[in-house]
């Protein structure tokens, strides 16, 4: 059986196992595999690009399961089914031990990516059909003449318009023309469409006309999935609104196709429980309410990765968390601000140009907060136009990857600059399934390295401060933009060359303090187990404080929370675990930029107003450090999230080593900056540290999926749970 | 000596300080101008004032300008170490600064462990500026606005009550004028803030050295792309609606080694309406065009401006003299880009685009709101680009300015406007091999039941956006009212409640012979709307049959014969 108790050399024990294909799998540790079946699992699945990751928890016992298998195309669900009845097979787990299952996929993010998704028309207001081509008539790249923009979802021939007006203030200027939208129909149903996305001129304030356009469609064509821009993406702004609109009516039966597959498939495995699904504001939903909101899907999995972030910050006592994950290509970083992930309404997805901000298309749907840059292991170093040396964006990924791989690649890489620094074991990388060649990194590096009169091992720790300066430059830039002040925070880092990377990057931010969590391979997965069951609904009602309609404002918001709990309550929860939460976008009248104030939800009253004042000028102070005063402030977004609890995942039970020796495997020469020699540094394997040891760097701390390296100045010890922890400094 | 390395790590950390510089900026703002169209700057320079980084918004004419102003004008006469820490300049002359007195720029010494170390600076368009609003009907400086001749606007970190008090008397809209001045110095401050930050990790002094090696290595690799042109004279010269009569921009290229200068001799000399352009606003456009030709990739610093020298004879209306009308310089400014690039398109035909619509359409509004209260409003739309070698130009898209256009719902929002429709205009794309970028339509209409004040500022209303290399021109533009009539495209009148008035923007032109377009990219583009059936036929010799929208062949054979041999 390919199956695993969590034990330290998880992911790529797993992984081995996997790429394997070898039948079963004796289980390597014993007893906690082989345990007691108890009487229920929490279950979680994420479907990444290349692999499929399982985890299961037991709450009673507090132990984890993981399976990873390679992810299945063209059908996702069957190596979900599959991965799900290996694990209760082998665990002997009955079906309906299982309480709940979250999944999240990146099978949203493809279909954007790739185009793939339904044959999707377009309804707008007369005059307006247009708004999702002419964009914002900027240009993503001042200096690029060649520039490309991405082409809109909806070619022009399938917009249609009608008749309709509604202002600014919610008016009714004209009345929909209903006969003009029976011909669009006729014409719609000629074109053979698969989904139609509506979405008319400031339909945020005033949802009449889209809500009869709908009526009138889906009288005509039940099975139409219509898409209306008020429900998916109510704010003001008519690109953005109507390019996630169209964005949720294209991904739509795509989705629904799918999502029905996984259910139906759980069912028929004999699991009763419900099917939650991941969103991309780090809560869970419903199979229904997924299905209406496909689009809120987008990036569920580095949602997870965040959620895990947070998870092991709050294990170790941390609540503002930079969570940073390093792979092959690029770098993620997440920010917590008072131990919450942030969540905006404007990103964007299918760039253009992967790190040009701008070169996507907008998305105005809850998502956590997170930057990618053009930084990990395979990113190549080489000259730019300056003669200086710049690393990435451009990689040589995993094929082939950096030229110690000796699979091809010449060019000088991170990886292989990690290497020459003596970072990187070549005898145990990837868990010993790779060696690196040392010979073949120094080579890539030669020539660069003769263009700027330097030595190979000089230019390779140039390569490493410059990848961490991008690394720190970009959460600087996001943590600026935020109003948070880095240096308090702690790291939590991930990913293949994250750990490798981390002493180096907190250092450019101020951060003293990092945690390398376990589970890092499934991180995503693992993510998702924490994650409550949430949705969050927005309304627009734009007003100065004192100009508020309190008995208006009262009913909207009672709204919402009525249609939240619903869905929330519509996925188990019982209805005196739900919380409701009320935050306000505010601003000084004038401005554009809103600022999210957290409020009590209830009956707002008239005391409530200079309560409102305060919230927003504490807020803006911290953002910008001084208020405007005299100038009156408008509230312009109300948001109400619906919560179930976080699922209570404490106390891991993640047993210490098997063999536990604190002494270390070696000894090897690394270098740790410019000018320095190189220094002899003892090198431990992780898996082997009991719990409680300490050792000041530098030393290098290798695992399977990754290795540690701890800067001159830090101090590294082994945590409860059996997370590793770097202090900067004299800290305990 | 800085090694490179070092050097690299400490120069993408500046450019990571003026972003932050610009986040502030942007998230403070009090205007739609700033925030969503971007209008505005941010930068960083060394004792000197030589600017060595910029933040990734903006708009050329408000970076190069200011590069330009801090070094010549504001530098030598308050030297950094004549200033003290907590300072502020500010400064809206058109000469010295930006080109028109809408552009406030505003200058921050950076004092370092007693000593002046840097410069933080940024240029915002004022929503207004007072005077007579933002049209060219001015026939001197004196009527467009209140001018701030470079002063302080903050002393050892006390604001110059005095001078707000002059603004908040000056502008029809204080509460945004005055926020988006103190946004500036926020930005300012961060900027500031994280520099000294910077110098304490690095245990650098100051950023002398690090900006002469940017500079320097900037300045050969801009030399190095100008020497792979080969040395000769390249010429080009194109007509321009101008305010009442047309006006020629005319510009010489030449080429010597690693060198380049620009003479714009020959161009109309200035007018008494408000289009001129002083040389400050000519040359930043100028390098930015010829910086996005030849030299992408390679930043845009003082050290980029070193080999190219910009002349325009001083009188001309490309480097007017005092105190002539400026306020709607960028008419003619965002104009100098067309030919420069003409000129450039014979020896480096894949590296440059036709011609496009160019300037921006600036359209502001004001009157009486239906409260009764003052109202002021002012938004960007753009035209069509022109082809390039081997793409279309891109439709609705602003170049050479880098602003961004404002919703409808946040224009509808912000002002007593109704857009009745907004949308792309067929057929305004020039033919050609590759189609220039569309132009856009929109109609618009005053709601407050009572009369506005329109002020109109926009060109290629009479002469179209010309072709390369056999391309034809795009539509040229339009302003028309519902009753009849056409307002001058660069003055203002009144817009009376029920009357309509239609702007229709111009299209880019095309790139190389419409009769080389493939014909299912013309059956592709009348399936679309992009071109009409009488276009794809009258202008690229394709016959579409309309019954089953299918391309005839034969007929398209000879059509195209026949426009071939000319007719």
């Amino acid at each position: 059986m390919r199956l695993l108790c969590l034990q330290p050399p998880l992911c790529l024990t797993a992984l081995r196992a996997m790429t394997m294909m070898t039948g079963d799998l004796t289980h390597p540790y014993g007893e906690a595999g082989s345990g007691m079946p108890t009487s229920e699992y929490l279950l979680a699945v994420d479907i990444g690009g290349t692999f499929t990751d399982i985890v299961a928890f037991d709450p009673q016992s507090r132990e984890i399961w993981v399976e990873k298998l390679l992810t299945s195309y063209p059908d996702p669900s069957a190596a979900v089914l599959d991965g799900i009845r290996r694990l209760l097979e082998a665990q002997g787990m009955s079906p309906d031990a299982i309480r709940y299952v979250t999944h999240g996929t990146t099978l949203i993010t493809n279909t954007l990516i790739e185009r793939k998704g339904a044959k999707t028309a377009l309804l707008t207001t007369a005059g307006f059909r247009d708004a999702l081509e002419i964009g914002n008539e900027g240009r993503y790249d001042m200096y690029d003449l060649a520039l490309v923009k991405p082409a809109p979802l909806v070619e022009r021939r399938l917009r249609f318009d009608v008749p309709e007006r509604i202002l600014a203030d919610g008016r009714i200027l004209q009345e929909l023309d209903a006969d003009a939208l029976e011909g669009i129909c006729a014409q719609l149903e000629a074109e053979g469409i698969e989904a139609l996305a509506i979405c008319f001129l400031h339909a945020y304030t005033n949802p009449a006309h889209e809500l009869t356009a709908y009526q009138q469609v889906k009288a005509r064509w039940p099975k139409l999935p219509v898409s209306v821009s008020h429900q998916v993406a109510p704010g003001m702004r008519e690109y953005p609104r109507t390019s996630t609109t169209v964005a949720n009516a294209y991904v739509q039966p795509i989705t629904e196709r799918y999502l029905a597959r996984v259910d139906d498939g759980l069912r028929c495995s004999g699991i009763e429980a419900p099917l939650n699904i991941m969103l991309s504001s780090g809560g869970t939903t419903t199979v229904a309410a997924a299905r209406a909101f496909p689009v809120r899907l987008v990036e569920s999995g580095p949602a997870g990765g965040a959620l895990a972030g947070v998870y092991w910050g709050k294990q170790l006592g941390d609540s503002d968390v930079l969570a940073f994950d390093m792979g092959g290509t690029t770098a993620k970083a997440v920010l917590t601000r008072d131990g919450e992930l942030t969540v905006s309404n404007h990103s964007e997805v299918a760039h253009v140009h992967r790190f040009k901000r701008g070169s996507g298309l907008p998305l105005m749907v809850p998502m956590i907060e997170m930057i990618e840059i053009g930084a990990g292991g395979g990113s190549i170093a080489h000259l730019n136009r300056l003669g200086l040396p710049a690393v990435g964006p451009q990689s040589a990924g995993s094929d082939p990857g950096p030229a110690a791989y000796a699979r091809g690649g010449a060019e000088p890489t991170v990886t292989d600059a990690d290497l020459l620094l003596g970072y990187l074991n070549p005898e145990y990388f990837a868990g010993g399934d790779l060696s690196l060649d040392l010979d073949l990194a120094r080579c890539a590096f030669a020539d660069l390295a003769a263009a700027l009169d330097l030595s190979v091992e000089r230019l390779a720790w140039g390569v490493h401060q410059l990848v961490n300066e991008n690394m720190a430059a970009a959460a600087r830039v996001h943590g600026a933009e935020r109003g948070l002040e880095l240096r308090r925070y702690s790291m939590v880092a991930t990913g293949g060359a994250g750990p490798v990377h981390a002493c180096g990057v907190a250092g450019g931010l101020g951060i003293r303090r990092i945690i390398i969590p376990r589970l890092a391979g499934v991180g995503s997965a693992f993510g998702f187990l924490t994650a409550p069951i949430a949705f969050d609904f927005t309304r627009s009602y734009v007003a100065k404080l004192n100009e508020l309609d309190l008995s208006e404002l009262n009913k909207i918001l009672r709204s919402l929370e009525t249609e939240g709990r619903a869905i929330v309550e519509g996925a188990g929860v019982p209805a005196d675990d739900i919380s409701a939460q009320l935050s306000i976008d505010m601003r000084y009248v004038g401005q554009g930029y809103e600022v999210r104030v957290p409020f009590t939800m209830g009956q707002l009253d008239a005391h409530h107003i200079a309560a409102m004042k305060s919230a927003f000028e504490a807020e803006y102070r911290r953002f910008y450090g001084q208020l405007a005063d005299g100038v009156p402030i408008e509230a312009v977004n109300w948001r109400v999230l619906i919560a179930g609890p976080a699922p209570q995942i404490e106390r891991l039970s993640l047993r210490s080593a098997t063999t536990a020796s604190d002494s270390p495997i070696a000894c090897r020469p690394v270098r740790f900056g410019a000018d320095t020699p190189a220094r002899q540094t003892p090198v431990f394997r992780r898996d082997q540290l009991s719990e409680g040891w300490r050792a000041a760097g530098p030393v290098i701390i290798e695992e399977a999926a990754s290795t540690t390296v701890v800067l001159p100045g830090w101090t590294a010890q082994s945590s409860a749970g059996g997370c590793l922890l770097l202090l900067q400094g004299d800290q305990r | 000596m800085i090694d490179p390395v070092t050097l690299e790590v400490i120069w993408s950390r500046l450019i990571s300080v003026v972003d932050e510089q610009a986040a502030a900026l942007i998230h403070s703002s009090f205007t739609t101008v700033v925030r969503e169209a971007g209008d505005l700057s941010a930068g960083v320079f060394d004792r000197q004032g030589n600017m060595i980084a910029q933040s990734v918004t903006g708009t050329p004419g408000h970076i190069n300008t200011m590069a330009n102003c801090v070094r010549k004008y504001i530098v030598p006469r308050h030297p950094i170490d004549s200033l003290q820490s907590g300072d502020t300049l500010i400064t809206n002359d058109p000469w010295e600064a930006s080109g028109h007195l809408f552009d406030l720029t505003i200058v921050s010494p950076v004092f370092y462990r007693g000593r002046g170390v840097a410069w933080f600076a940024s240029t915002c368009h004022a929503v207004d500026i007072g005077g007579a609003t933002m049209g060219g009907d001015a026939r001197s400086l004196y009527e467009e606005g209140l001018a701030i001749p470079l002063m302080k606007l903050f002393k050892a970190g006390d604001v110059n009550q005095e001078l707000i008090e002059i603004i908040r008397a000056n502008v029809r809209v204080p509460d945004q004028v005055i926020g988006d001045i103190y946004a500036q110095q926020v930005g300012n401050q961060v900027g500031a803030r994280k520099l000294i930050e910077m110098l304490d990790e690095y245990a650098l002094p100051d950023i002398e050295e690090v900006s002469a090696q940017i500079l320097d290595r900037t300045e050969r690799a801009v030399r190095a792309a100008i020497s792979a042109l080969p040395d000769g004279l390249y010429r080009d010269e194109i007509g321009i609606d101008g305010f009442d009569e047309p006006l020629k921009i005319a510009c010489a290229l030449t080429v010597e080694g690693d060198k380049l200068a620009v003479d714009y001799a020959g161009s109309s000399p200035q007018v008494d309406r408000g289009i001129n352009v002083v040389l400050n606003y000519t040359h930043a456009y100028t390098t930015y065009t010829l910086m996005a030709a030849l030299a992408p990739g390679i930043p845009n610093n003082e050290g980029a401006f070193r080999p190219i020298e910009v002349r325009a004879p001083l009188g001309s209306i490309l480097n007017c003299r005092r105190p002539a009308p400026v306020s709607a310089r960028h008419l003619i400014g965002h104009f100098v880009s067309q030919p420069l690039l003409t000129a450039l398109a014979e020896v480096i035909p894949r590296q440059v685009i036709a011609n496009g619509s160019a300037g921006l359409w600036n359209t502001m509004m004001d009157g009486l709101d239906a409260a009764g209260e003052e109202f002021a409003y002012v938004f960007f739309s753009a035209g069509g680009m022109g082809a390039a070698q081997d793409r279309d130009g891109l439709s609705a898209t602003a170049f050479p300015s880098g602003i961004t256009g404002v919703p409808v719902e946040a224009i509808e929002t912000a002002a007593p406007l109704l857009m009745h429709r907004r949308e792309l205009r067929p057929d305004s794309g020039g033919a050609g091999r590759f189609r220039g970028g569309l132009g856009q339509k929109m109609e618009l209409e005053i709601i407050t039941g009572m009369n506005a004040n329109h002020s109109c500022m926009y060109d290629r209303t009479g002469n179209a956006a010309a072709g390369l290399l056999g391309g034809k021109p795009g539509a040229s533009g339009e302003v028309a009212l519902s009753d009849g009539g056409h307002p001058h495209p660069k003055s203002h009148y009144v817009l009376r409640p029920g009357q309509v008035v239609t702007l229709k923007l111009p299209g880019g032109g095309g790139f190389g012979p419409p009769t080389l377009r493939e014909p299912q990219r013309v059956l592709d583009d009348a399936r679309q709307g992009y071109v009409s059936l009488a276009a794809a036929e009258r202008d690229y010799g394709v016959v579409i049959d309309v019954e089953t929208m299918t391309i005839d062949t034969e007929a398209t054979k000879a059509r195209r014969k026949e426009m071939e041999a000319g007719k």
